[in-house]
Order: C-alpha cells, then structure tokens, then sequence
C-alpha cells in the first residue's frame, strides 16, 4: 500500500551511491514515524536502498516502478 | 582581445588546469590567473606511506608559486565570494577580479565537526600533519583492536581507506604484531568499495588477511571515553586504536555563494563540465559532485578536456569533443603489490590483478608528478 511521504528526496540522474546516500541523509533528519521517499533512476538503488533498511531495522514500506525511475518508500521507526 | 582565465584553487586541480592552459594558449591572447590561499603543495597520495615512514615527507611537498609556469599570475588571497552572473569574484584584501572565463578548483575540506566525538580522539593519513601524528602513534602501537574506514562518502581518494589497510597488515605483520592485533575496516556501503568489482577484489584480499569486515557502516559518533564508535544502522564497535578519514564538504564559499547547497559541491554538466548554463563557468577537481573519483587523477584528465576546449574557443574554433569521465589511478594492495585502475562514465575498471610493477608506478608517483604532471607535460 502507498503511504504519503513527509519527505521526499528526487534523486533521479544521480548515480550510485548517490541516491543510497540522499537517503541516509533524509534518514537522519528525519523524525521517529516519519516516511521518506526517494526518486532514483540508477537501478543499483533498487537493490542497495532495501538492503540498507533491513540492515538498520527501519521499515519498507515498498519498491514502486514509475514511469522511468524506482520510487522507493520507508518509514524511520527507532 | 586577450581573454581574461580565472581560476580559483591552487591545488591539483587548479595547478594543472593552469599549467596545461598556459601550454596550449599565447600569452599574448590569453591571460592566466590563479587564486589560492595555499603556501605549500603538498602531494596527498602519500599519506598513506607517511604513515609508515616510507617516504621522506619533505619530498612530498613543494612551494605552491614554484610549481606555477612562467607566464601564470598568482594571487595569494582568500576568495570571500563568487558572481556568476556578473562575471566577477570578490578576495577578502578586498580586491575583485573580473574574468572572461572561470575556472572553479576549490576542492573539498575536513569536517570532523559532522561526527560528535571525532576531533582529539580519530587518527588519519589525509593530510600531512595527521599522517606525521599517525606514524608516532603507530610507533607507539603494541596490539590490540584497530578500526579503519572512513565516516562517510564522499572522501578524497577513495581508495586510500583500504591502500593503508592492506599496508598496516604488512607494518604489524613486520613488527611481530598480527597476531597481538585485530582489525576492523568499516565501509558506508554493502560491499568494501563503490565499485563492484574492485570491491570483490579488495574483499577477497582483506579475507585472506584476516581482515574483518564491518559494511553498510555509516559512523553516527564517536565515544572516546569508552572507546567505541557507533554508525547510524545501529552497530557498535570497540577499538583501542581508531584511524578514520573524516568527513568532507565542499567549500564555504561555494554555498555562501549560492553555486551549492550545504554539501558545498557544485552540479556540473558532466560532459562539458559547465556550471548550468554558463558557457563561461567550469568547475574541476574534487569541487564537482560528478560520480567519479575526487582524486589528483581526476583533476588531470578533467584539465587535459578544459585545456584544449578553451584553448580552442579563445583561438575562434569550435570545440566539439566532451570529457567521457575517464580517470587512471594505481592504488596499493600491498608493501610492493598494487593495481591500476582505468575507467570511464561508461566502463568500469578491470581488477584482474595486482603486481610489483603497477606498485612501481605507485611508488614514483611523486617524482612524476612534481616533475611532469602537475606542470602540465603529461
């Protein structure tokens, strides 16, 4: 289900890591509950950003194909 | 007319950018200046030999103007503020510099403030003065716990975290320490390097050294009193000895000039390397945010396409060749093993192999590049 984003990151036309590593910035500004969406059109990000929201223990929320780039979405939650 | 280069940085990039320009251009047509606060160039790549002493740190550095060309103004001065728009650049003399093209060099800077607990407690190689510290603490060293890595991306010379990993295996192995020691290389992604390939070449050497592993390990802070270093995904680690490359930013004046946002790196083309649409503004070296190496070997080949495209545009010709991003680097994986690294935007590097000759390279580095690179021959 997509959930709206308090914060969403267009990191589309960076390349690797650069989405991953906008993301872990957002990560860290953002607040406990908060959802944070990030645009990227390096399909290295589809796999890197899951990896790195199990690894901290946040929540995915889900991986969406938009016309052109991955969108994908997680909450902050600890 | 004579076209008026400014060019803001007297490091790497902004050396070479105007040594290779005064090459290619008549002084009579082009005018060449070069802003930089530096009173001493000092050739970064070998703080990880510093480290261990293997070099003479005297060789390793040279007066900034000594490696200028004749025919090169320079102006020692700090640069308070940038004016795309108007074409000119403000110095905290209070003297402006007005110029027909620009040529942003500024490079990157340390911000161990960004980590709580960094300043006073992490020891690294990337700069002199840390290098010479590092060694008399290495010197010091009788076993333990050693955490390596750096705090974030991006760093300068993005190899140089594992290059001194794999060097302090040899200095401890050499001093009858491995097996008093324990080391830890922590990395912000899920592998040991950015480029995959490299990374499973790397990953496979610090494996058969014995080299533990920490990824996807971005440092949140620092707790000098217990010694432990903490990442934002929630991992801890203990050490007695802590060597981490601190985080970078771009430049002050590129943000409080608008050219950046807080992580002072400008957004270039990255072919042409302009500044947005400004026909007239480029930016070199670590100063840009293109997803390449912030490395010396960056800095050349990005001067060799500037040169030429400005040398040829000031001549009246057009200029239709773009930079394709490539770099050439030799990174050590060893006392005397190495591995050279080509790549473009496009092609990855091969990491087929590492030898006594790539270290070779490696080694003289310094030599050429005080002699031929930085002057603009090579």
């Amino acid at each position: 289900m997509y959930v709206k984003p308090d914060r969403v990151i267009d990191a589309r036309g960076s390349y690797c890591p650069g989405p991953l590593m906008e993301m872990i910035k957002a990560y860290k500004q953002a607040k406990i509950g908060e959802v944070i969406s990030v645009y990227s059109t390096d399909a290295g990000t589809k796999k890197d950003a899951p990896a790195w929201i199990a690894k901290s223990g946040q929540e995915l929320v889900g991986v969406f194909e938009r016309e052109g780039y991955y969108e994908i979405v997680m909450r902050k939650v600890k | 007319m004579v076209n008026r280069v400014l060019i803001l940085g007297d490091g790497d990039a902004g050396t070479i950018m105007a040594n290779k320009l005064r090459f290619n251009t008549n002084i009579k047509d082009v005018e060449i200046t070069v802003v930089g606060k530096s009173k001493t160039h000092y050739f970064k790549p070998d703080g990880i030999h510093i480290a261990f002493k293997m070099v003479d740190y005297k060789k390793s550095v040279k007066p900034t103007d000594f490696l200028l060309n004749y025919g090169i103004n320079y102006i020692n001065g700090e640069i308070t503020k940038i004016y795309v728009e108007d074409k000119f650049v403000t110095l905290k003399s209070g003297k402006n510099l007005a110029y027909d093209y620009l040529i942003i060099a500024t490079g990157d800077r340390f911000v161990p403030e960004d980590i709580p607990g960094y300043d006073g407690e992490a020891k690294h190689f990337h700069d002199l003065q840390h290098a010479l510290e590092l060694h008399e603490e290495l010197k010091s060293f009788k076993g333990g716990k050693i955490v390596i890595g750096q705090s974030s991306i991006p760093i300068m010379c993005p190899p140089s975290p594992y290059e001194f990993t794999f060097l302090l295996e040899e200095y401890l192995n050499s001093r009858g320490l491995k097996d008093k020691t324990e080391l830890h290389y922590i990395y912000p992604l899920n592998n040991v390097f950015s480029i995959p390939n490299v990374a499973d070449y790397v990953s496979k050497i610090m494996d058969e050294r014995g080299i533990i592993k920490h990824t996807f390990f971005n440092v949140d802070s620092i707790d000098p009193k217990n010694k432990k270093i903490q990442s934002i995904e929630g991992e801890n680690i203990n050490y007695d000895l802590l060597i981490l490359v601190p985080p970078h930013r771009g430049q002050k004046v590129i943000t409080d000039s608008g050219l950046a946002d807080e992580s002072g790196y400008i957004d270039v083309d990255r072919y042409k390397l302009t500044y947005k649409d400004y026909d007239n503004v480029f930016v070199v070296g670590d100063a840009t945010n293109l997803p390449i190496s912030k490395a010396g070997a960056t800095a050349h080949f990005e001067s060799v396409y500037l040169a030429n495209r400005i040398a040829s545009e000031t001549s009246g010709n057009l200029y239709d060749e773009v930079y394709d991003g490539s770099i050439a680097c030799t990174t050590a994986t060893g006392y005397e093993r190495a591995i050279t690294l080509y790549f473009t935007y496009n092609k990855p590097p091969r990491a087929n192999f590492d030898s006594k000759m790539d270290y070779f390279l490696k080694w003289q580095s310094a030599d050429t590049f005080f002699s031929s690179m930085v002057r603009g021959i090579a």
